[in-house]
């Protein structure tokens, strides 16, 4: 055999192909376990409804939080648990990260002919994605329903850009984070819980909170991409609305980060010894 | 006792040699603090005061919330259910020693180093940032000491209870968070009660959670007279009590339950 009938070319159409049935393979897996997922995604919808509850305790108090009302910060809350949600149910393999390198199991992708990041992404799934994605889903149904909005060709074409980057920054941060088990030998992925957690940052506008969180914010660990600025666009703040052009830049900065520290991680990689 | 004394120990050390991991989950509930620290900031710009609170007692509200919440956290309560999940409660069923007891003892345990820190932490904020005025008297400041002690062991009834579901249904993260939610709203950790509607207000005060946050704030920041504060209190206690004998007969029911995977 000569080496060009191996070579494989990743097309996006064989990504693609490859994703779905990755993804169908283990969709059967945690079907065998349905209990199981029934508590997720209850416990996720239910945690999500919580913290909805809070901010209408809060804005029948005041109505409005320096500029932004009710629908709109609900909107930024939901994007966060929404994108959390789009995170696990088709991202979810991140979160397996820590075991994939600590148990040696990385082996078994390196050997493939297929990208490692989409293996990883396919490692798992988590149900309680579903919960996110409904409720979220139906907050930011209510959100766009209640606030005023000039819908136009671009402004729909500009709203689904910036939607798309905030989801790709949000995953691209899991990845980034997860990144850590090449580094932090623990039994708990308490680093990337802790990054994820960042992400309560950006529930309310960034504008509360002093200079150097906002930036960290924008820059550092870019959440403000995933809910403050798509709020920002859909809802037409002008002082913040042009930040939208950068959601792409975001999301190439966040990935790019995260696939540099993927690969100096794999330099590091040694296996596990059995 | 003596067994039980070691336990605690132990489970301190514990906590201790895996002390990166303990740090970081602390630091991730700490953010969560600062986000709403802001958030109540921006809410009182403005505003003198909102529903009988004013911006420094709602600081002091953070902060005993704060501190009342990192007791006992996901850190060691995921410890109890991991127990159930991957089956070593099966060793703990051969040891001469009361599961209830024992994991009381170990959950102490490590409450003592969670604590610690976020009393250094909260100092340190309270100094640098906050500025919070203490309980005036002696008597207040000692009810709330014994207020907080028994929001641990309110606590405790509930994650134990909650932790026993988990035989049933196989699922830790999912029962925790359920837990956790239901937890943070109705102990007045999300928002003190007098921000609620009345109805919600009655709901929550009827049921337990109450103790975990409600009543050492509500004790801290003087809202309530001195035999207000006794039976208050008292009440914490009525659940402590309560709880403890659900669980005792939750494990009579759990035990049966019981799956262990492999041999």
């Amino acid at each position: 055999m000569t080496r060009t009938t191996l070579s494989v070319r990743n097309t996006p159409r064989r990504i693609l192909f490859l994703y779905r049935r990755l993804f169908g393979q283990q969709l059967k897996a945690i079907l065998e376990y349905s209990s199981d997922f029934y508590v997720m995604i209850g416990a996720a919808a239910f945690t999500q409804i919580v913290g909805f509850l809070f901010l209408w305790v809060v804005f029948s108090r005041i109505p409005v939080i320096q500029g932004w009302g009710f629908w709109e910060v609900a909107f930024m809350y939901a994007m966060i648990y929404f994108s959390e949600g789009v995170g696990s149910l088709f991202f979810e393999g991140t979160w397996r990260m820590l075991r994939l390198v600590n148990m040696g199991e990385l082996d078994r992708y390196l050997v493939r002919p297929m990208p490692i990041v989409l293996q990883i992404f396919c490692t798992g799934i988590g149900m309680n994605g579903i919960g996110n994605i409904a409720i979220g889903g139906a907050i930011i149904g209510m959100s766009l329903y209640h606030v005023d909005i000039d819908w136009s060709i671009t402004s729909v074409l500009s709203a689904l850009v910036v939607l798309a980057s905030a989801l790709a920054v949000r995953i691209g941060i899991n990845l980034a984070a997860n990144c850590s088990a090449f580094w932090i030998r623990t039994s708990g992925n308490a680093f990337p819980i802790m990054v994820h957690n960042m992400g309560e940052f950006a529930k309310y506008p960034i504008t509360i909170y002093s200079l150097g969180l906002q930036l960290f914010l924008a820059l550092g660990v870019p959440f403000a991409f995933v809910s403050f600025v798509p709020a920002a666009v859909l809802f037409g703040k002008e002082d913040w609305a042009a930040y939208g052009w950068l959601s792409p830049l975001a999301a190439a900065y966040v990935f790019g980060i995260a696939l540099l520290l993927l690969r100096i991680g794999l330099r590091r990689y040694e296996s596990s010894g059995n | 006792m003596k067994k039980y004394v070691s336990l605690a120990v132990c489970s301190m050390q514990n906590t201790l040699s895996y002390r990166l991991s303990f740090v970081l989950n602390f630091l991730g509930s700490f953010i969560a603090l600062l986000a709403t620290y802001f958030l109540w900031r921006a809410i009182y710009d403005g505003q003198s005061e909102l529903a009988g609170f004013d911006w420094n007692q709602m600081k002091s509200y953070l902060l005993v919330t704060f501190f009342a919440n990192s007791m006992l956290s996901y850190y060691s309560e995921s410890g109890i259910t991991n127990k159930v999940m991957d089956g070593t409660v099966a060793m703990d069923l051969l040891k001469p020693l009361n599961f209830q007891k024992a994991r009381l003892a170990e959950s102490l345990g490590s409450c003592v180093l969670e604590g610690l820190l976020s009393a250094v932490l909260i100092s340190v904020l309270a100094i640098a940032a906050f500025g919070i005025p203490m309980p005036v008297d002696g008597v207040s400041g000692i009810l709330f000491a014994i207020s907080m002690l028994s929001s641990i062991l309110v606590k405790f009834g509930i994650v134990y209870c909650t932790a026993l579901i988990c035989f049933y249904t196989t699922s830790g993260f999912g029962v925790i968070w359920a837990r956790m939610a239901v937890t943070n709203l109705l102990s007045g950790a999300l928002v003190p009660f007098a921000f609620f509607p009345d109805w919600l207000r009655n709901v929550a005060m009827a049921l337990p959670f109450q103790g975990i946050v409600n009543t050492p704030t509500t004790i801290f920041l003087g809202m309530s007279d001195t035999r207000e504060a006794i039976l208050l209190i008292a009440v914490q206690w009525f659940w402590i009590a309560a709880l403890w004998l659900l669980g005792r007969s939750m494990w009579g029911w759990a035990v049966r339950q019981i799956t262990i995977h492999g041999g």
